[in-house]
Formats: C-alpha cells, sequence, structure tokens
C-alpha cells in the first residue's frame, strides 16, 4: 500500500533567504504530481525537506495521517520514501550492483555476493531499463547514471519517489522513456511520483496533477491545467519574455578554429576525440550535448585549465596558447560554467575579482606595483552599471548570491571590447530576470561583430540564441545544422547517439 | 666455514632477514594509513603516532614484562592521537594535511617528553619464529628470524583486502571516502566514519610503533623513527589502497631499509649515510614515478586532498 | 560597521592570540598532571624568554632563523602550496655556504660574506624549487616531497660531514671544514644578537611589500585563491608556483647560511634543530602573512629558549617546549574554523 503524504504548512529558510514559506500540498498514492516553477522557486527545498535532507523551520510531514519528524534521509526511507536527487549520489569507483546494494538498511555484516547478484538480476528483469552490474559508476554515461539512480530506489522497495529535475542530463527521448516509464508504474499502482521541474512540456505529457511555485510559496494547482495558465501562476505573465533580437547581417570571418583537438578528461580517458569547430565574427554558435560528453573538457581548453594531447587552437588565424597577452590582445573572453568554482577566487574580495583581468596594465599598475585606488574606481564603475550586487566592494566574492557572481564574471569579461565570447551554461541555475539579462548581452556581443561560442545543455536555449548548433557526442561534433533548420527531435537524436553503452536489450 | 666467506650472498641473506624485519612497521602504519585514505582523509601525523606508539609500548612493556601489553598499549596511544587528528579535521575549513603535520610535531615532542626515564633500560623483548635454526650462520638464522607481528601482519592484510569488499564496514568506508554526496544521502555520517577510520588507522600505527622498540632496534631512544610513518603514506599511494599490494611494498621499502646495514656487513663502509638515505629517495622516485598531472590516480578515494 | 579590510586583521590576531591562551592553559594541565606547578611554569617560561636582557638576546638569535624559514612555508603558501621543507633548504644552505666560503678563500671580506650568503639562499632556493618542478610536471604532492628532502638533506649532511668536507681537527664532533674567519659576520650593536636578525626582518618587510603591493604577489594570491581562476586569467601559473618556491627555499636557505656565518663557521648537525619545523608553526600562526611572522617567530623563539631554564628548574626534559609549540599549532589549527562567523552581513 503506497501511503498518502501530506506537506502542511512547511517553512524553511536559509539564513535571510526564505526557501519555503508555509506550502501545504497533499500527494495521493498512485498519482503522477508534478511540482513546477522557475529557478529558485523553493521545489527543490520542499522535496529536500520531505525527505529530512533538510529539517523544515516549521510545519510538518503527514503520512496516512499520522505526523512524523523528518530529520534524517533515513526516516523517509522507513516509510519507502526516496529523493533523486539532481546531482548525483553514486559511489564513482563502486560497480552498478555495489551501488544498488549500498543503499539497504538490512545489509548484512558479511554480504554473500553471488546472493546479491542473484537478486539484482532479477530485479532488473522487471524493470523497463536495466544496466550492467559489473560497470563501474564512473563509466556509465549520463543518462545510465540517471537510471541507476532511479533503479537505487525501485531496487530497495520505494514507493514514494521524488524526482528533482531529473531530466537536466537526458535527451528529450531519454526523458520521455524515462518518464513514460514511471508513470506506467503509477498507473499500475506501482508507485506514486512527484516531479521537481521546470519544464512545461514534461508537466503536460506525464502529470496528473500540477503544483506551482514561485519565490517559496504554493501559488496555484490543479489536473488538466493548459500551457498558458501554467505560465501564468509560474511567472504571473502569460508569455516568458521573447528572446532579444538578433540582427541580421552575416557572418564575418572565421575567428575560432579548432583543429582536431583531443584530450583526456580527470581519469584519463579520452574526453575529447579530435573536436573541429569554425566560429565566425558575428555569429552564435551552438554546442548541444548532455553533460559529460567532452564540453566541459572544450572549455577547459580553450580556457588554458586543460592541456591538450593534440590538435589545435586558433585565434584569429593565429595558433593560441592561452597566455595572457594572446587574451588581451585577440579579445578573448569566458563565461566558464559554476563561475565560484571556475572563474572567480572566493577569498578575495568583488573589487579583486573584477580586476583579475586587468590588474597588471595601466593605468591599473604602474611599475609593477599595484596602484589600490585605481583598482577600486573600476570596480564602483562596473558594479554600478552591471547592477551587482553586494555588501561592499570588499566583501568577499564567495558572499554573492549566484545570479551576482555570474553578473560580476559578466562585468568583468564584458566590459571590454570582445572579439571572442565563451559561454558555458551562462544562465543555469539563476532566476528569470537575470536568465534575460545575461541572454541580451550575449546578442548584444554577436550584433557588436564578436564571434560567439555557446556551450549549452539546455536546447531551448540554444534554439533560442544560437545561428547555428551542433551537436557534442562522445568528445566530438557529430552533427550540424543552422537555426532556421533545426529540429528539436533530430538535435535530441544526435545527442544521444546511435547505441548506448552498457544498456541491456 | 667462515661468515665472511657467504660475500654476497650474505648481502642477500641480510637484504631478505632485514627486509621481513624493517618491513614490519612500513606494513602496519601503511594498512593503517589505507583505512584512513579509503575514508577521504589524510594522516601526515603517523610518524608522531609512530613515536608515540613505540614510547608507550616500551614504557608499558617494561612496567608490566608483557611485550603484548605493550603492543595493546601502543595501539591505544596512537588510536588517541587518531581521535585527535579526526576531532580537528572534522571542524570545517581545516586542513587535514596541517593538521597532520602539527600531530606528527605534537606526537614526537610528547613521546619525547613522556619517555625520558624510559631511555636507558632494556624492556622485554617480542617473541618470533626460528626459521633459520637450521643454519650454522648466525647471519642466516637472523635473516629467518620472523618476528611476531610480522606473522599478524601477514594474516592482516588479506582480511583488511576481504573486508574491504565483503564487509558493510567496507563498503561504508569506501562509500565516505570516494563521494561524500552519497554517503551524506544515504544517511551515513561522514564525520563518525572518518573519525573511526582514522582511529584505527592510528591503532595499527601506534602497534607499528611498538615493534621497533619491543623487536628492532629494541629499545627507545630520541633517535627511533626517521621519517618511516611518512614514507607510509608514500608507500600506500604506490600501492594503490590496495592492502595486499601494502604487504609487498613494505617488504620493498624493508628490503632497501635493510641495504646500508647488509652492505656494511661486507665491509662497504663508506656512504653509510648515502645509504640511510635510500629509502627516502626510492620513495621520491615512486612517487614521481605513480603520479601524474594529466589524471588522477587511478584507485585513489575521491574525496582525499592530497590527489589536487 | 568595519570594513572589511581592518576587520580581517583583527579577527585574524584574536584568533590566533585566542588559540595560543588555549593552548597555553591546555599545556598548564599537562604540566600540572605530572605533578608540576603550572603557574611556575608560566613564569619561567615568561623570565626564559623576555625576562632578562639575556633570555631576550637568546630569543632573538633563536628569533632571526625561525622568521627566514617560516616565510619558507609562508610564500609558497600563498601560491597554493604546503611546502614544509624549511629544515632540509637551511642545511643544503648551510652547506653550501661552506663550500662557498671554503673555496673563495683570498678575495675580500665583505665580497666574501655576501657571496657565501647568496650561495646558502640560491641553493635553497634550487632545492625547494626541486619539489616545486616534481609538483608541476608530475603532480607529486609538495608537502611529502619536501618533507622527504628534508630527510635526504640530513643524510646529504651527515655524509659529508663524516668524510668529504671534514675538518678532522675537530674531534668533539664530525664537523666541516670552516670558513674563511674574515667571512663572519658579529653581532648588532648595543644587542649580543648577530646581524641575522636584521637580514631576517628586512626579509619579511620586503616580502610582505612584494607580496601585498606588486602584481607579482596580486597574481600569486589568484593562483593560491584558485588555481583555476588564475588559469582563466592567462596568468603564467607555472612560473608563479616556482617562483613562490624558489623565495621561500632561498629565505630557508639564507638562515642556513646565516648560521654558518655568524654562528658556528662551519656545519655539523648543529644546523639540524628543528629551525625548519618551527618555521611551519609560525607561519601557520602568523596566517601566512610575512609581516606578522616577525612578532610570531619572536614569540615562538622565545619558547624555545626558554627551554634550557625549564629543563634546569623542574628538570623537564628538552621536549617540554616541543609539546607547548604542539599544543599552539593544534589549536591554532583548530580555530581556522572560527574564520568568517563575525562576517559583515552577506549581500
Amino acid at each position: 500500500m503506497i501511503p498518502l503524504i501530506e506537506a502542511r504548512g512547511l517553512s524553511k529558510s536559509f539564513g535571510a533567504v526564505r526557501a519555503l514559506d508555509d506550502v501545504w500540498v497533499q500527494f495521493a498514492p498512485g498519482s503522477f504530481h508534478a511540482v513546477i516553477g522557475e529557478n529558485g522557486a523553493g521545489k527543490s527545498t520542499l522535496a529536500k525537506c520531505m525527505v529530512g535532507y533538510h529539517r523544515a523551520d516549521a510545519g510538518e510531514i503527514v503520512i496516512d495521517g499520522t505526523p512524523h519528524p523528518m530529520e534524517h534521509p533515513q526516516d523517509a526511507h522507513a516509510f519507502g520514501i526516496g529523493l533523486v536527487y539532481q546531482h548525483f549520489t553514486l559511489v564513482p569507483q563502486m560497480s552498478v550492483a555495489e551501488n544498488l546494494v549500498l543503499g539497504r538498511t538490512d545489509l548484512p555484516p558479511i554480504i554473500d555476493w553471488k546472493a546479491e547478484r542473484d537478486r539484482i538480476d532479477a530485479f532488473q528483469r522487471t524493470m523497463p531499463f536495466a544496466l550492467d552490474p559489473e560497470a563501474p559508476a564512473f563509466a556509465l554515461a549520463a543518462g545510465e547514471k540517471q537510471k541507476l539512480e532511479i533503479l537505487k530506489h525501485l531496487y530497495l522497495g520505494r514507493r514514494f519517489l521524488i524526482l528533482d529535475e531529473p531530466t537536466s542530463v537526458l535527451t528529450p527521448d531519454e526523458a520521455d522513456l524515462i518518464l513514460g516509464s514511471l508513470r506506467q508504474m503509477a498507473a499500475q499502482g506501482v508507485l506514486s511520483v512527484v516531479l521537481i521541474t521546470h519544464k512545461i512540456r514534461e508537466v503536460l505529457s506525464f502529470a496528473d496533477v500540477v503544483t506551482v511555485m514561485r519565490d517559496g510559496r504554493k501559488v496555484g494547482e490543479g489536473a488538466g491545467l493548459q500551457r498558458h495558465e501554467l505560465e501564468q501562476m509560474m511567472f504571473g505573465r502569460a508569455i516568458s519574455a521573447p528572446p532579444a533580437s538578433r540582427s541580421a547581417s552575416a557572418p564575418g570571418p572565421v575567428y575560432l578554429q579548432v583543429n582536431d583537438l583531443s584530450a583526456l578528461g580527470d581519469r584519463g580517458a579520452p574526453a575529447l576525440a579530435g573536436v573541429s569547430v569554425e566560429v565566425r565574427r558575428g555569429e552564435i554558435f551552438g554546442i548541444a550535448g548532455v553533460s559529460g560528453n567532452g564540453q566541459r573538457e572544450l572549455v577547459e581548453v580553450l580556457a588554458g585549465q586543460r592541456v591538450p594531447e593534440s590538435g589545435e587552437v586558433r585565434i584569429g588565424g593565429a595558433p593560441y596558447r592561452c597566455t595572457r597577452s594572446e587574451m588581451r590582445t585577440r579579445g578573448v573572453h569566458l563565461l566558464p560554467e559554476e563561475p565560484l568554482r571556475n572563474a572567480c577566487v572566493r577569498t578575495m574580495s568583488v573589487a579583486d575579482n573584477l580586476a583579475l583581468r586587468v590588474f597588471d596594465v595601466r593605468p591599473n599598475a604602474a611599475r609593477g606595483l599595484v596602484r589600490r585606488r585605481v583598482l577600486d574606481r573600476h570596480a564602483e564603475a562596473l558594479i554600478r552599471s552591471y547592477g551587482i550586487k553586494a555588501a561592499s566592494m570588499d566583501a568577499p566574492v564567495e558572499t554573492l548570491s549566484g545570479g551576482n557572481v555570474q553578473r560580476l564574471v559578466l562585468a568583468r569579461e564584458l566590459s571590454e571590447r570582445v572579439s571572442l565570447l565563451i559561454a558555458q551554461n551562462p544562465c543555469f541555475g539563476l532566476d528569470l530576470a537575470a536568465t534575460i539579462e545575461i541572454r541580451a548581452q550575449i546578442i548584444a556581443a554577436r550584433n557588436a561583430g564578436a564571434a560567439v561560442l555557446l556551450i549549452s545543455e539546455d536546447l531551448d536555449e540554444l534554439l533560442d540564441l544560437a545561428d547555428r548548433i551542433a551537436v557534442m557526442f562522445e568528445g566530438s561534433l557529430v552533427f550540424e545544422t543552422s537555426c532556421a533548420r533545426a529540429d528539436a527531435h533530430e538535435i535530441g537524436r544526435h545527442m544521444i547517439g546511435r547505441q548506448e553503452a552498457h544498456a541491456l536489450s | 666455514m667462515n661468515e665472511l666467506e657467504l660475500g654476497w650472498w650474505g648481502v642477500l641473506i641480510a637484504v631478505i632477514g632485514g627486509a621481513i624485519r624493517i618491513s614490519t612497521p612500513y606494513l602496519f602504519v601503511s594498512l593503517g594509513e589505507t583505512l584512513t585514505e579509503k575514508s577521504g582523509r589524510v594522516n601526515l601525523g603517523l610518524e608522531g603516532t609512530l613515536v608515540m606508539g613505540a614510547m608507550s609500548g616500551f614504557a608499558v612493556a617494561y612496567l608490566t614484562g608483557s611485550p603484548w601489553l605493550g603492543v595493546v598499549a601502543a595501539g591505544i596511544a596512537g588510536s588517541s592521537l587518531g581521535l585527535l587528528h579526526a576531532a580537528v579535521c572534522n571542524l570545517p575549513r581545516v586542513n587535514d594535511i596541517a593538521v597532520g603535520i602539527a600531530l606528527f610535531l605534537f606526537g614526537t615532542g610528547l613521546a619525547m617528553f613522556l619517555g625520558k626515564p624510559f631511555i636507558a633500560p632494556r624492556g622485554p623483548r617480542l617473541p618470533s619464529l626460528e626459521l633459520g635454526s637450521w643454519s650454522a650462520y648466525p647471519s642466516v638464522r637472523a635473516a629467518l628470524e620472523i618476528n611476531a607481528l610480522f606473522i599478524v601482519g601477514l594474516i592482516l592484510a588479506p582480511v583488511l583486502y576481504w573486508g574491504l569488499r565483503h564487509t558493510r564496514w567496507g563498503l561504508v568506508l569506501r562509500t565516505v571516502g570516494d563521494s561524500a554526496d552519497a554517503a551524506h544521502a544515504l544517511g551515513y555520517s561522514i564525520e563518525r566514519v572518518r573519525t573511526l577510520a582514522t582511529m584505527a588507522g592510528g591503532f595499527l600505527a601506534g602497534v607499528g610503533g611498538s615493534f621497533l622498540s619491543l623487536y628492532y632496534p629494541g629499545n627507545w631512544n630520541e633517535g627511533l623513527s626517521s621519517g618511516q610513518g611518512l614514507m607510509a603514506v608514500a608507500l600506500v599511494i604506490f600501492a594503490r589502497w590496495n592492502p595486499l599490494s601494502c604487504f609487498w611494498v613494505s617488504l620493498l621499502f624493508g628490503g632497501a631499509g635493510a641495504l646500508g646495514p647488509a652492505l656494511q656487513s661486507v665491509g662497504i663502509a663508506q656512504g653509510y649515510y648515502l645509504f640511510n638515505a635510500a629509502p627516502y629517495v626510492l620513495t621520491l622516485i615512486i612517487l614521481t614515478w605513480s603520479s601524474s598531472t594529466r589524471h588522477r590516480l587511478i584507485g585513489a578515494p575521491s574525496e582525499l586532498t592530497i590527489n589536487r | 560597521m568595519l570594513s572589511a579590510g581592518p576587520w580581517r586583521t583583527i579577527e585574524a590576531a584574536a584568533i590566533s592570540i585566542g588559540a595560543i591562551v588555549v593552548a597555553l592553559v591546555v599545556y598548564g594541565i599537562f604540566i600540572a598532571l605530572n605533578g608540576i606547578d603550572p603557574i611556575a611554569v608560566y613564569r619561567v617560561l615568561y623570565l626564559g624568554a623576555f625576562g632578562t636582557l639575556f633570555s631576550l638576546e637568546a630569543t632573538l638569535t633563536l628569533a632571526a632563523p625561525l622568521m627566514l624559514t617560516a616565510l619558507c612555508t609562508a610564500i609558497p603558501a600563498r601560491a597554493g602550496l604546503l611546502v614544509i621543507g624549511g629544515e632540509g633548504a637551511l642545511v643544503i644552505g648551510g652547506l653550501a655556504a661552506v663550500l662557498a666560503g671554503v673555496s673563495a678563500g683570498g678575495i675580500p671580506r665583505y665580497l666574501g660574506t655576501v657571496l657565501v650568503l647568496l650561495a646558502g639562499a640560491l641553493a635553497g632556493g634550487a632545492w625547494i624549487a626541486f619539489a616545486g618542478a616534481l609538483r608541476l610536471w608530475r603532480g607529486v604532492n609538495e608537502t611529502i616531497s619536501t618533507l622527504l628532502l628534508n630527510y635526504i638533506a640530513i643524510a646529504l649532511l651527515n655524509h659529508l660531514i663524516s668524510g668529504p668536507i671534514r675538518d678532522f681537527g675537530e674531534t668533539l664532533k664530525a664537523t666541516s671544514w670552516s670558513i674563511p674567519a674574515p667571512f663572519r659576520i658579529g653581532t648588532l650593536p648595543y644587542l649580543n644578537v648577530h646581524w641575522g636578525l636584521a637580514f631576517g626582518i628586512v626579509s619579511c618587510v620586503v616580502l610582505w611589500f612584494v607580496m601585498r603591493r606588486t602584481t607579482f604577489g596580486f597574481a600569486v594570491a589568484v593562483l593560491g585563491g584558485n588555481i583555476r581562476a588564475a588559469q582563466l586569467a592567462g596568468l603564467a601559473t607555472a612560473r608563479l608556483s616556482l617562483a613562490a618556491c624558489i623565495i621561500g627555499g632561498a629565505a630557508a636557505g639564507l638562515a642556513g647560511a646565516i648560521e654558518i656565518v655568524a654562528v658556528h663557521g662551519a656545519a655539523s648537525e648543529s644546523l639540524v634543530v628543528g629551525f625548519g619545523y618551527g618555521g611551519i608553526l609560525i607561519a601557520f600562526l602568523a596566517r601566512q602573512n610575512p609581516l606578522a611572522i616577525i612578532p610570531v617567530a619572536i614569540l615562538v623563539g622565545g619558547i624555545s629558549a626558554s627551554g634550557g631554564l625549564l629543563q634546569r628548574r623542574f628538570d623537564m626534559p628538552g621536549a617540554a617546549t616541543a609539546v607547548l609549540q604542539g599544543c599552539i599549532f593544534i589549536t591554532v589549527l583548530a580555530g581556522n574554523t572560527l574564520y568568517g562567523r563575525w562576517r559583515p552581513s552577506r549581500a
């Protein structure tokens, strides 16, 4: 029997930020219940409070009429509630079988692997998708990792499954397969599914019931809601803002040229297998792909954070070696993903981070000495014109919110003349306002004649912004199309490739 | 027949015997550090733990007359230092490498301080298995004298290897060391697992230290240890965090350490100090060879700070 | 509300002082458990460190090399490397100083002194740079490699002074050849402390300035803060790392050369007294800030200086002060967790 689970009056704050504000939701057994909202709406926090990953400040979780405190993921597990997190919680060096067995609460002190393998094989036969039990987790593709996360819960007999943005690493087809299977199981009364997402398409295709959240509050709920109704509730207006317009001028000469680039990943396995790209001035070249197919490594090579094995990068017609002077003279600017991790020094101040590109050139420096006052004036101007919200310019950059960190990096990179802009998932995790701002800046750079390489895992973003789109799969570019002729499903099929490794039948 | 006629055979025998003898502390410390590092933490303070173990082992053995009680006391002293290491490292924003160095200095100083009364006397000795009693040469007999702790270690290594794969504790340990996210999601207390692993590591390191004072060289003095605890950390990396490999690599290090005295026994006395440097140089070479900037070491627990 | 800059300095000083106090208390308990009156010990600690002119001079004499070996940890730390090879670099510096001094017999005295000091600094710089290079080209962890290099340096010292460069006229202990007497340096005016103290203080001040105000120092700070950001900004990370190692190693090598030129005149096991390890503690206590190293080195030097007095008054082993220093080291590291707790509120 699947329990009836309710969240009653849940509230949770993180410091000054009110992530959840008195939320009441009921999840009927056997339903496919979606919780939708834009980034920062509180949906993820709701899910984590429901399984005890976070402890709610107020309110309670009620299971079949009785309130139960959720202080620990293990409390939730006892009731058959499981959460598939946004980040992977697999142990990289353990096999699929070990990962599956790991979650068992009744794990015996000594493990009989033969018996466990038999149990796993029997279990996998009843599932719509299956994986090779001996494969190590680090070798799985992102889609397979996601499947393993789901299998983990099902293997442990969890009947109430919450999935937090599960399809962000999947292609449209994979997403349909997994969500479809889950919906089937819910319809059969095997499971209750709660899908946390920001994608209206998924909600419309699979959900029985939708709860809409905004700014930590529940703002709407119902079955059979239409797209415009959902949008109205999510954003407070009917249609999300149209993308900024791209000027119609033809692209200029080739500015960035990547020739047959190969590189190894963190574990020594090949990550880039002969990537070749040409980006012209005045165009946005988009690279689509499921995360984990070499995009990160490509940006790292272009940023000087990874040394390639072979191949060549040419910018402005000459070989590029990522030195500081080359970056300056050829106008190369980067917006890597996870800006706090990749583009900033956490403990240094906002002003110092803003000065990262220019601290050693006149007028900010003279005769090898840094001129503090000039730097501060420079920072002040950027903070004002880009609207960076910080306690003071001396505050360490790690105290800024995600959107403001991204604004800081944007200010630093786009405030000079840009000839080449490389952006990777620039709007990931940001709210709508920041997203619109950043996309506008990218288009403005393109209109001003910059060559833009936009690498994104959000296909919609690419379809909105890019002039040409290519697909990255397993370390090389496998498909290219112009925006006009782009078909989301065709692109999606290339993102997944023809065969999937490690899948059985 | 004359001893000296053994010549180079004598050197080989001395190296083998020395390998078994000298490898014993390395074996215990490396097995202990393997457990600690599998949980995602590095303990560079093992040198201090080793010295503390040597001192407390000797002190208790001397006072009670039983070497085995000394061994147990050494283990307890070691796990106390391990507990201290874990307690400080569990605090947020604390660098476990720096804490290791602090404990190295603290443990060594503490041992020297408390051990002052035990410098002169002779204490009880650990038993050994005399496999070479058939021989007429004292050097052969000495070489084939296998001490009891070595045998304990010989059994311990495969037990730990098996335990990491086939017991619940082994799985939990590996999870905490390889993915803190997974451990948190599964509800395991990362601090608790790491604390226990560091204490276990400290216990074994302490036992390894007791070998030095209770068997070879067999007394307590200020110059007893010279970097074995540190080299064990490199040893673990070279052994790819595999307890079975730790056994073989320990023997290798033991052989390297035995080279100096062995050559001396055939009259090659020059460069004595240079031969003393052999284990460190070997460690450095091994580390250089095993490491690579291009990729993380295969088999390294992903949560370890020491590999970038 | 204080702005971030001065606030951070106050916070750092408060936490470091707090750590020392806690360590003293814990040490006091430890002393009491050993049957000795802790208050009396505190008094003797003070007496032996700063109580008389004699003890003050002893403290400053010890502080001089400690400042320099602390730089050997502090400067690479700012570049993100944890180097603990001060002991080895000091020894190598001392050896190089002896070799240089002995082979430069006839040159004028000031030139000779400079040559000897330079040789020590260069040798020390090269020693640590070697570890830095191993890190850059093979990814070898620099903490382990510099620790190993310490032992190798000591073995090298022992080998050389027991044979190849031994002065067989010295019968007390194995000692190397002496450098020519004119190359030796004497004491500061009014104070019976050698000129090495001036070298130490000047080095700290100069390096503080370099790290804080120059573009080189800014670049090193970026590198130490986040190597990925430094790479993204196109900084020459390899060169910066090596430079930091060379500077740190040169400081410790200079300390070794000063020990030869100002104290011993020849190399022997007296070079290996733990200055390197004391320097590590000082660097952490001073939060890797070269200017703060000056007072902290005097404090730690004071503790070491009072060791002899503690031994005589209370019959405590020589390791008594080492235990105190170990306690301080641990409490300082534990105190690191308190940083940022009382920060001005977030944006």
